[in-house]
């Protein structure tokens, strides 16, 4: 209980921390008077600081789900092809200049990772066994990347320019007017598997032993897998394809947190998220996807080898 | 009458047994037996609401079994099995936790009150000593008492147990034998347990019910079961 509450402390102050020194800190020296009414702070800083907060608990978040629902540590929106579909639907739009109207990239991503989720639950439904829907999501996600690398070839140098830099990852495409749609997607995702904790924590013992606990599992287990996708979809549409924090932060929180009571590992793993996309968003030079994976690598690994030192794991 | 079974027929497309009749009183143990495969892990499912009988009535506590919404069914029946897989991060506590989970609200919370049944149902079984050490590390005999416990927890009015002794050493599974009588008398709840162990069965249970040869089951109280046959399968 004290490790929980300590936990919950140290990460939110490490949000607000984080979060203010992304707002202070950039190329341009803005004064600390006039940070306020500065255009920079509006359209750049704080558009940044809500592109990483908002990645980060939902990505998080989305990957726990997935974990718990079909009982792997493995499971998250890539491997299962749910990030594949997101990306096939956004370089339709931008390779292949179908325009999605004013639904535009995020549109098109919510499209693309729906209907991935749709056929992974199809194949779910089908055979019970997980290891073969993870197998299915795999193939379903190299299917798609291959439809994708189609596309690129028959595609114009500017379109495959936007299509690859969006493919990098960025924070910092979000607008400060795309904010409150970014915000109420990832709220409707969180509303979804919040609503779910009863089910999840039933979940990672199996659909019968759920069943057993009273819990309508095929209900809950659409409302979570829908919550996550449209988690994931959000992310990869104002974001990009961001890799590696779905798999990565609920074995994080599990680490710290020593629980497996999603009534604490949903707000941990959502702080992980979090703590981790503002860091890797202080270096907005460089690409995304590579900062995330040369900061977050190295912590994880040395939080899983000082856990298993200790006989924690 | 806590289980009324009236020609029950059961298995996933054809029987798998004669037609059972069946009462049983609350607070009465009965032991299942019967040679591997003759079905019984079915049976228990049957009589658990996870599966439905194929034929003929199956009420409980006056009511048929198809009749309850899923949450009222596992506030009044649980199922436990040995086998089950824990995650690798679920402790003690949390999993006989989990056994107030059809009590719970929307977010899933545990009142004080909950918290008290959790800590009585592990001193139950024994467990409270490792509360905190994680399932998925415990011996085979440690962690199907922790299972139990989790049933317990879940304040049912038929318990059903699924060769709960399958792991245990002689002193184990005489305790358990013990346990489980004298919970049953306790609480006012029947068990139904599945077991190779016929002479604890003929001595700690109520009854019997055995698949005495391919496709026959017979009930009868336990006192009487040798005499009628019911156990001659099993004679060495």
């Amino acid at each position: 209980m004290r490790r929980t509450v300590l936990g919950f402390v140290v990460l939110s102050l490490c949000v607000v921390a984080l979060s203010f020194i992304t707002l202070v800190s950039g190329p341009v020296d803005v004064s600390m008077g006039g940070l306020l009414e500065s255009p920079i702070f509006w359209d750049l800083r704080l558009p940044r600081v809500a592109a990483a907060l908002l990645a980060g608990v939902a990505l998080s978040v989305s990957g726990l789900s997935f974990q718990t629902v079909f009982q792997n540590p493995l499971a998250g929106p890539f491997v299962l092809g749910i990030s594949s579909g997101a990306s096939f639907a956004v370089a339709l739009s931008m390779l292949a200049g179908l325009g999605f109207g004013r639904f535009g990239t995020l549109g098109a991503a919510a499209v693309g990772s729906l209907a991935a989720t749709a056929l992974v639950l199809g194949i779910s439904a089908r055979f019970r066994n997980n290891t073969v829907l993870l197998v299915a999501g795999l193939l379903i996600g190299y299917f798609i990347d291959a439809c994708i690398s189609l596309l690129i070839t028959w595609s114009d140098a500017e379109s495959l320019r936007v299509y690859v830099s969006w493919g990098m990852g960025s924070f910092g495409r979000l607008t400060s007017d795309g904010i409150w749609i970014f915000a109420l997607a990832v709220a409707a995702g969180l509303v979804l598997i919040g609503a779910s904790v009863r089910y999840l924590n039933g979940a990672r013992l199996g659909d019968d032993f759920a069943r057993g606990l009273g819990i309508r599992v095929s209900l809950y287990k659409k409302l979570v897998l829908l919550g996550a996708s449209v988690l994931a979809a959000a992310v990869t549409a104002f974001c990009g394809p961001v890799a590696f924090l779905g798999i990565a932060v609920p074995h994080l929180a599990y680490l710290l947190f020593r629980s497996s009571n999603h009534r604490v590992l949903l707000p941990g793993s959502a702080l992980c998220g979090a703590t981790l996309a503002l860091l890797a968003g202080l270096l907005p030079e460089y690409p995304l996807n590579a900062v995330l994976s040369l900061v977050g690598v190295p912590v994880i690994l040395w939080v899983l080898v000082r856990s298993t030192r200790r006989g924690g794991l | 009458m806590l289980l009324n079974l009236r020609q029950v027929t059961f298995g996933y497309r054809s029987p798998l047994a004669s037609p059972l009749d069946m009462e049983v009183q609350a607070g009465q143990v009965v032991a299942l037996v019967g040679e591997n495969g003759s079905g019984k892990s079915t049976l228990l499912k049957t009589l658990g609401g996870m599966l439905l009988p194929l034929d003929g009535s199956l009420e409980l506590e006056g009511r048929p079994l198809a009749e309850y919404g899923l949450r009222e069914l596992s506030k009044k029946v649980a199922l436990v099995r040995m086998g089950l897989a824990a995650p690798a991060e679920m402790t003690v506590r949390e999993f006989v936790s989990l056994g107030r989970s059809p009590y719970a609200g929307f977010l899933d919370g545990r009142s004080r009150e909950d918290e008290g049944i959790i800590d009585s149902a592990m001193d139950d079984m024994d467990v409270t000593l490792f509360a905190s050490r994680k399932v998925a590390e415990l011996s085979d005999g440690e962690r199907s008492r922790v299972y139990l416990a989790r049933a317990l927890a879940q304040q049912v009015r038929l318990l059903l147990l699924d060769e709960p002794d399958a792991f245990m050493d002689i002193p184990r599974r005489k305790n358990l034998f013990v346990t489980l009588q004298k919970l049953s008398r306790e609480k006012d709840m029947t068990v139904v347990l599945s077991t190779h162990w016929v002479d604890y069965a003929e001595k700690y249970a109520d009854s019997i019910l055995a698949f005495t040869s391919k496709g026959m089951l017979e009930f009868a109280p336990a006192s009487r079961a040798r005499e009628l046959g019911l156990l001659s399968w099993a004679e060495v």
